[in-house]
């Protein structure tokens, strides 16, 4: 049987605390929360800033002055914008005033053959930055049309737009930043667990009766962290099914999963560590919290930093340099692991 | 309290953390610090982007679109002879762009697109004819618009509804609108006249202008203002929408220090329960009250320190003490909520792994419900709900009357309140060294508080703070959908938040046999209960005449019971209907209660049913559905 180690025994018994305790499920019940959290917070914004992505896109401009010809070819052309013509400024403020228009534009041309457009949108509403991301569309809109005129008065002709295309607006968002998030939460989680899985045993004194078992101090610490490590990837796992059944395909999965496994290993070591050169969670778990946000900031250095390459896996991009750098994840995980074992050996019991 | 005792036992718990060990904490931790104090800057000036290298780009070097490519890191260039939808993702030859028919094909070039426009612009810059390369102006300004009220929801039919009285800002943009349409013709005066005070919208000359407007109300200072600052005038890709995200970032730098003190403040409340450590503390001469006092103080004065000096920082170098004074006051109530939920959770937790848990979830729910108002400070007074609010308008240099700052602060500081008397309930010896289940310790911290029809009153008007905040949370979270299923479904929320605050700490006192058993006794303590959060209503009273948002349908709906909807015009009626409400539902869940826990159960659940109907009744008859 493979309970006749005693490190799988350990493990066993530190994962069984963890169900006993159903704080598993706040874990996950947090982690949805997150999730929840980011996508709703992106999904909003980019609802806001996409015209597409919601169903009151229309915006209706009033448009008025000697350019207004111009400048309504430009409405016409982009979409989700409606051009109404006014025959003068005061006639267009009052049906910016009463809600027939969302926005009004004065075109008036320049002595320098310049177009102004005086652009007036409605202040303090929600729809304030759809509106403003729709006028800034027609401009935009508007400053190609007027520069192709001009093209013979310009040295090097703009680069041709290339055309609109349907597309998902949180691609980007769903695999650089989501996925990652979801990915890397549960090792931070489950590092902290693990200091608090070697403080809590030094704290109550506890370590002492585990230690008249017949086990050994590394064969404790291999078994709670083995615990906490394997813990992540299951949940990344289960992250990545999720999304798949919300249509948001994965690669590179089992290369995802080693990843966040070499991940957890690595903070997991850290935490444990920390958990046993303190000897009290108030310091341990602090330094943990402040060592992780370190380790994780001073990842910009890397050629990649991880979150890049977690997004290069999972929407299948992955370089050399991505295959390299998990590697070496992996061996700074095994290398970090041979470290702490080797400390924790040299480590005596009656000292904690 | 006893001031001195308090002092001393504060002096203890950070005399005790500086000394031995705690020293190679502090170096170890500095160090780490510095590691994030470096990384940082490189990060942002370097420009490290998650998303760098995800589409693949199949161009070679002909290609006018090669430069683009070659400038946007979120592109990776490969062979163009590559395989298409396998190896790359566009394949670029001249002008044509051949896209593979995947979902990712389609993002890129979308990206592709937005990039095209940046480097158009950059190219256009070094043009020597700057007229022809930039040949459109804009000057952007925003009016209010006094006859349209904007109802927050996803509809874009709004009706037409007069704003009898003025938003939160108390602005008045009519005169802003008339302005507007006699000064044009000139190029860039729109001179919007907003009265709230904010900065630079009523400046002149176009370019400015744009800078000028995006900035006060995108952020301090602005990346378009900074753009625009080169210009003489705007060009399109100028314009921002009104966002406030730099003030966001700056405001999340006052929540993020919090995070790291709620761990060292859990870790000592928790090891307090660990080997009956805290006993010789609880048998000495002091109340408990001096005893989580002490251990508090050292915490939030930490974190008091820590904003101020983030606040001093941001200002730096024109320091203003009072600009500082208000960010940091709009922070002691966020400090006091983490400080107290993680107090709650260290009474609670039954190990370290759990109080791990727990402290993850005060981090995340509290982070969330300080930061996502404040993501729409500039669109409505409902935003006022977080305190962060009033550190971002502070930042943005926005004057910030008393009636807005008790409603943002006065809420978490009375829950920051009852978390800490809650805890302080199960800080004994009986809970605190024993293994007791969660539910019990939960009836244990609530029956500590009620020991008479008077004070069960007491600790249902007690409650209200939590209530309401739970309430406002739930309107927070649901303002986004259409008023038809918000309203029914915000009810729901009200309903059982109430009726659970009316009658869960009856319960909890029967179970400890506080009270006679009978069914007049039950009858007695469950009309104190309602009579408790009928005045404790009437309060609450006072946060709509201290500036309660005007246009936040939802809002009166949270508060619709009792507080009166001036359409209807029975005024004594409306006083006396909601009192019996409480009086009666309060007493059928008391009845329930004084049984068992089934009896309870169902007795919740029909007085949540009356509840409802009532409510439902209020709403539809004052028009808000």
């Amino acid at each position: 049987m493979a309970s006749s180690d005693p490190r799988v025994a350990i493990a066993r018994r530190d994962l069984a605390s963890l169900s006993r305790e159903k704080t598993i499920v706040l874990a996950l019940l947090i982690q949805l929360f997150v999730a929840a959290f980011s996508s709703f917070l992106v999904v909003g914004l980019t609802s806001l800033y996409d015209p597409g992505a919601t169903a009151s896109g229309e915006v209706d401009i009033g448009i008025t002055g000697e350019a207004n010809e111009s400048l309504r070819r430009a409405i016409e052309e982009t979409e989700g914008a409606d051009a109404v013509v006014y025959r003068g400024n005061a006639t267009a403020f009052q049906g910016f005033q009463n809600g027939a228009v969302d926005a009004v534009m004065i075109a008036t041309r320049q002595p320098d053959s310049r177009i102004s457009v005086q652009t007036t949108a409605p202040e303090g509403s929600i729809r304030t930055t759809l509106i403003v991301v729709q006028l800034r569309e027609v401009l935009q809109t508007f400053e190609r049309q007027q520069r192709d005129i001009r093209s013979a008065f310009l040295n090097n002709p703009p680069v041709s737009l290339p055309e609109e295309v349907s597309a998902s607006p949180y691609f980007g968002f769903t695999y650089t930043i989501l996925l990652p998030l979801l990915l890397f939460l549960p090792p931070f989680i489950s590092g902290s667990v693990a200091v608090d899985a070697i403080t809590e045993e030094i704290e109550r004194g506890t370590l002492d009766l585990l230690r008249v078992a017949p086990v050994d101090l590394v064969d404790i610490v291999d078994g709670k962290a083995a615990a906490m490590a394997a813990l992540a990837p299951v949940q990344a796992l289960l992250w990545i099914v999720l999304l798949s059944f919300n249509g948001i395909n994965v690669s590179n999965v089992p290369l995802l999963l080693v990843t966040v496994g070499a991940m957890a290993s690595i903070v997991v070591v850290v935490g444990v560590t920390l958990g046993l050169v303190m000897g009290e969670r108030r310091s341990a778990q602090l330094l943990y919290s402040i060592g992780v946000l370190g380790l994780f900031a001073s990842a910009v250095f890397l050629p990649e930093h991880p979150a890049t390459t977690v997004a290069k896996l999972a929407v299948d991009s992955a370089t050399t340099t991505t295959y390299v750098l998990v590697v070496v994840y992996v061996a700074v995980a095994v290398g970090l692991y041979g470290l702490a074992r080797r400390y924790t050996r040299g480590l005596d019991v009656e000292s904690l | 309290m006893n001031p001195r005792k308090l002092l001393r036992i504060a002096r203890w718990e950070v005399t005790k953390n500086a000394g031995g060990v705690d020293r190679r904490t502090i170096v170890v931790g500095a160090l780490a610090l510095l590691t994030v104090g470096i990384a940082a800057p490189y990060a942002a000036t370097s420009g490290v982007a998650v998303d760098s290298g995800i589409y693949r780009v199949g161009i070679s070097e002909e290609s006018p679109y090669y430069p683009v490519v070659e400038s946007d890191p979120t592109f990776a260039i490969r062979e163009p002879n590559a395989d298409i939808g396998e190896e790359i993702d566009l394949r670029i030859q001249g002008l044509a762009i051949q896209t593979a028919p995947t979902p990712k094909a389609a993002a890129a070039q979308t990206e592709l697109r937005s990039s095209v426009r940046a480097y158009n612009n950059r190219q256009m810059r070094q043009e020597s004819n700057q007229s022809a390369a930039f040949p459109v102006v804009v000057s952007l300004g925003y009016v209010e618009r006094t006859q349209v009220r904007e109802v927050i929801s996803t509809s874009d039919r709004q009706e037409p509804t007069p704003d009898d009285a003025g938003t939160g800002d108390g602005g008045d943009g009519s005169d802003g609108s008339d302005d507007s349409g006699g000064g044009d013709g000139t190029g860039g005066d729109t001179g919007t006249a907003d009265g709230s005070g904010n900065d630079g919208t009523a400046s002149g000359g176009g370019g400015e202008n744009i800078g000028d407007v995006a900035g006060g109300a995108g952020g301090v200072g602005g990346i378009a203002g900074q753009l625009a600052g080169g210009n003489t005038s705007g060009t399109p890709a100028d314009i921002s929408p009104p966002f406030p995200f730099q003030s966001l970032v700056l405001a999340f730098l006052f929540v993020l220090p919090l995070n790291f003190i709620i761990q060292a403040y859990g870790s000592t409340m928790l090891s307090e329960r660990l080997n009956r450590r805290g006993e010789l503390l609880l048998v000495a001469p002091v109340s408990r009250f001096d005893i989580i006092g002490g251990k508090t103080l050292p915490y939030l004065t930490a974190a008091v320190g820590i904003a101020a000096v983030i606040a001093a920082a941001l200002e730096f170098p024109a320091v203003a003490p009072v600009s500082v004074a208000i960010s940091v006051l709009a922070v002691v109530p966020i400090a006091l909520l983490f400080l107290a939920a993680t107090f709650l959770g260290a009474m609670f937790a039954r190990s370290f792994k759990e109080l791990t848990f727990v402290t993850v979830t005060v981090t995340v729910s509290l982070t969330t419900y300080a930061f996502v108002p404040a993501i729409f400070t500039d669109v409505g007074a409902v935003a006022l709900i977080s305190p962060l609010t009033i550190v971002v308008r502070n930042l943005q240099g926005q004057a910030i009357g008393i009636g807005e700052f008790a409603f943002s602060l006065l809420p978490p500081l009375l829950t920051a309140g009852v978390l800490f008397g809650l805890g302080a309930g199960i800080y004994r010896e009986e809970d605190m060294f024993t293994q007791r289940s969660i539910p019990l310790k939960a009836l244990d911290a609530l029956a500590a508080r009620v020991h008479g029809k008077w004070s069960v009153a007491a600790v249902t008007a007690i409650l209200l703070p939590f209530v309401f905040v739970t309430e406002l949370v739930g309107v927070a979270t649901l303002f986004a959908i259409p008023n038809a299923l918000s309203i029914p479904t915000i009810l729901v929320v009200v309903v059982v938040v109430e009726e659970l605050a009316k009658s869960l700490h009856v319960y909890a006192g029967y179970a400890h046999d506080r009270f006679e058993v009978g069914l007049l006794p039950a009858l007695v303590v469950g009309a104190f209960s309602g009579l408790g959060f009928f005045v404790g209503e009437k309060l609450t009273l006072l946060a709509q005449l201290v500036g309660l948002p005007t246009s936040v349908v939802e809002g009166q709906a949270a508060l619709a019971t009792g507080t009166g909807v001036p359409s209807v015009p029975l005024l004594i009626g409306l006083l006396l209907a909601p009192l019996l409400l409480h009086v009666v539902t309060a007493a059928i869940s008391a009845v329930g209660a004084s049984r068992n826990k089934r009896a309870y159960a169902v007795a919740l659940v029909v007085a949540m049913a009356i509840h409802f109907a009532y409510n439902y009744t209020v709403v539809t008859i004052s028009g808000l559905v």
